[in-house]
């Protein structure tokens, strides 16, 4: 265990080093000003039409989503999404609390609950998709080895020191977002209230667990759920990293296995068997809004448990490869 | 190598922070969706649920707040260009008299009963929303009595097939009348307690099967007693008034209705918009 700390400050300073986090760190700058205007420019828009009343805005989204439910063209699934959405709202409604009001704290929610499928994912394969076909591609990998450490050792520190930058990519995502938005919406927002608890059963809400939150417990809980997923995306990166040769193929396998995910959600509900795919499982935020589940007879554990064996799965065989294979060019 | 030092202790120092944050948040997460808790009945003290008496001083009867409520008329079906008489009123208002009138909403849903509407005005946002509004455009009924323009297809090929008819039996119409227009009357006066000033309008009902022989005498007869024991309801109230749109389509069906032959068209709207104008004046 002594030496296995020198091993992963090595690791880390090397992260750091090849400005692989600066990176991300300038994607994040870069990107989320640009959701940020787009957030101002379709709330002002809303404002215009509502006068600023939020309750409004509310009520006509509750009528919208009612009118559309007695369409014969709406697909009986979008129906139930809606009618559930509808039932939330009139709780928000009910208890004069704006589900969308306008802050810094609630932007940085809606943000946060949009990128863990794909931009969370996509920021912690820039780290791990390279850290160890990196070495390879270097052939820096061959003087790794030839020094007096056992490979698990190596490959361990490796891991922890992915793991550790995952924790900071997710923290930096959140502080970066609040900043940033922040600056054009307002710091404030920490004390309003979120809803949470809406148990869903076929097309109705179950209020009865409804309970207020303050936002910055819902965040915090939020990024619990990000980080976990974080943490699966960054177990499954890591073996394809040790299976792949180069950098570019590893990203382009996790990117397609993500893209497949976010399709599938859309139109996988009749196949259940899909359920047992990780990609489908990314969304763990939505159990926290109560947002219904891509497919019949997913919850929370469930979810969870999918994205553990796969994590747990994908960290066997990369140790088991690793260890095992011979290193040539 | 002294900078790789800095780098490392605030790396492991701020990364093992940030887990440990992450992990408390994911603990509390799983905890919080696994036993909810429905906390004790907590109101939200930040907000003022009554807002709507600021809203009403005189600065603000300059302009007009329009609230539209009711069955797909109200919504606007029909009207290829969706402005339905709601829209089209508020543009009226404005080129006639120069006031400057807003829609505050449009909460009309289609298909939509008198049994429809009734829980809906206890609903806190509807009653917010016909709380803040000068006037009350309100339009029911028709599906009632028609029950939903789907039928009106089906009384069409009844008509080529006298026999098989059953579903728009002119019997029918006038059935489900009396339990209609109770249910009118609660709605009026639901809508007045709901909002003791606005001035509310009524729009009244025509018969959208006028052209078809055997639906022609009995609809005009529900629709005129319809209309009828709506008006006793209304002529009870000084800020209340019935807009007739009978006459309108009595004659002009194939120009002012829309393909569906139930939902009036633009023009149609554009009339009935225009009489309201007239009656708000």
């Amino acid at each position: 265990m002594i030496n296995l700390l020198p091993l992963i400050k090595n690791e880390t300073i090397k992260i750091i080093k090849k400005k692989r986090f600066y990176v991300i760190l300038l994607i994040l700058l870069v990107l989320v000003p640009i959701f940020t205007y787009a957030q101002m420019r379709s709330a002002e828009r809303t404002r215009e039409k509502f006068h600023g009343d939020w309750r409004l805005e509310v009520q006509q989204q509750i009528t919208d989503n009612e009118n559309s439910l007695g369409s014969d063209r709406v697909p009986d699934e979008w129906k139930k999404y809606r009618k559930i959405f509808v039932q939330q709202l009139q709780y928000y409604l009910d208890h004069d609390v704006n589900p969308n009001e306008p802050n810094g704290v609630t932007f940085t929610r809606e943000f946060m609950a949009n990128s863990i499928t794909l931009f969370i994912p996509l920021l912690i394969m820039a780290i791990a998709s390279d850290i160890v076909s990196g070495e390879r591609t270097s052939g820096t990998i061959k003087m790794l080895l030839t020094r007096p450490v056992k490979r698990w050792k190596v490959l361990l520190s490796k891991l922890v020191t992915l793991f550790m930058f995952s924790s900071l990519i997710v923290v930096s995502a959140f502080i970066i977002t609040y900043v940033v938005s922040g600056a054009v919406f307002g710091y404030k927002g920490f004390d309003m209230p979120v809803f949470t608890g809406f148990q869903i059963t076929g097309s109705d809400v179950d209020l009865s667990a409804v309970h207020a939150v303050p936002q910055w417990k819902y965040l915090l809980m939020q990024g619990g759920l990000i980080w976990f997923v974080s943490l699966t995306i960054a177990s499954l990166a890591f073996m394809v990293s040790v299976l792949v040769r180069s950098t570019a193929a590893s990203i382009v396998v996790m990117m397609a296995a993500l893209i497949a995910g976010t399709i599938l959600t859309n139109m996988a509900s009749a196949w259940s068997s899909a359920k047992y795919l990780f990609m489908v499982n990314l969304e763990l935020t939505d159990y926290l809004s109560g947002t219904p589940a891509p497919i019949e007879g997913m919850n929370l554990s469930f979810s969870l448990a999918v994205l553990s064996v796969w994590a747990v799965a994908a960290l066997i065989i990369s140790f088991l490869v690793f260890t095992k294979r011979d290193i040539l060019n | 190598m002294n900078s790789s030092k800095w780098i490392w202790r605030v790396v492991s120092i701020v990364s093992v922070l940030a887990t440990v944050l992450l992990l408390a948040g994911f603990v509390y997460a799983i905890k919080d969706i696994q036993n909810p808790k429905a906390a004790a009945e907590q109101s939200s003290p930040s907000a003022t649920p009554q807002e709507s008496t600021g809203a009403k001083s005189p600065e603000a009867k300059k302009d007009l707040k329009i609230a539209v409520i009711g069955d797909s008329l109200a919504k606007g079906t029909g009207d290829n260009s969706g402005m339905g008489f709601a829209r089209r009123t508020v543009s009226e208002l404005a080129k006639d008299s120069g006031r400057k009138a807003t829609l505050l909403n449009n909460l009309g849903i289609n298909g939509l009963t008198t049994t429809g509407l009734l829980p809906k005005l206890e609903e806190k946002g509807t009653q917010y929303v016909l709380g803040q509004a000068d006037v009350i455009l309100l339009s029911i009924g028709g599906n009632d009595l028609f029950q939903g323009a789907d039928l009106a297809t089906k009384g069409i090929s009844g008509t080529s097939n006298p026999g098989t008819g059953t579903e728009l039996d002119p019997k029918d119409l006038l059935k489900g009348l009396p339990k209609a227009s109770t249910q009118l009357k609660a709605i009026l006066e639901r809508i007045r307690a709901i909002n003791p000033e606005a001035w509310i309008v009524y729009v009244g009902l025509y018969n959208p099967f006028g052209d078809i022989e055997e639906l022609k005498i009995p609809g005009n007869q529900a629709v005129a007693s319809w209309n009828q024991s709506a008006l006793q309801t209304i002529n009870k109230y000084s800020s209340m008034s019935l807009v007739p749109t009978f006459d309108l389509f009595q004659h002009n069906l194939d120009k002012y209705l829309s393909s569906d032959h139930f939902h009036p068209n633009g023009d149609g709207y554009q009339q009935i918009a225009e009489r309201i104008v007239q009656g708000i004046r």
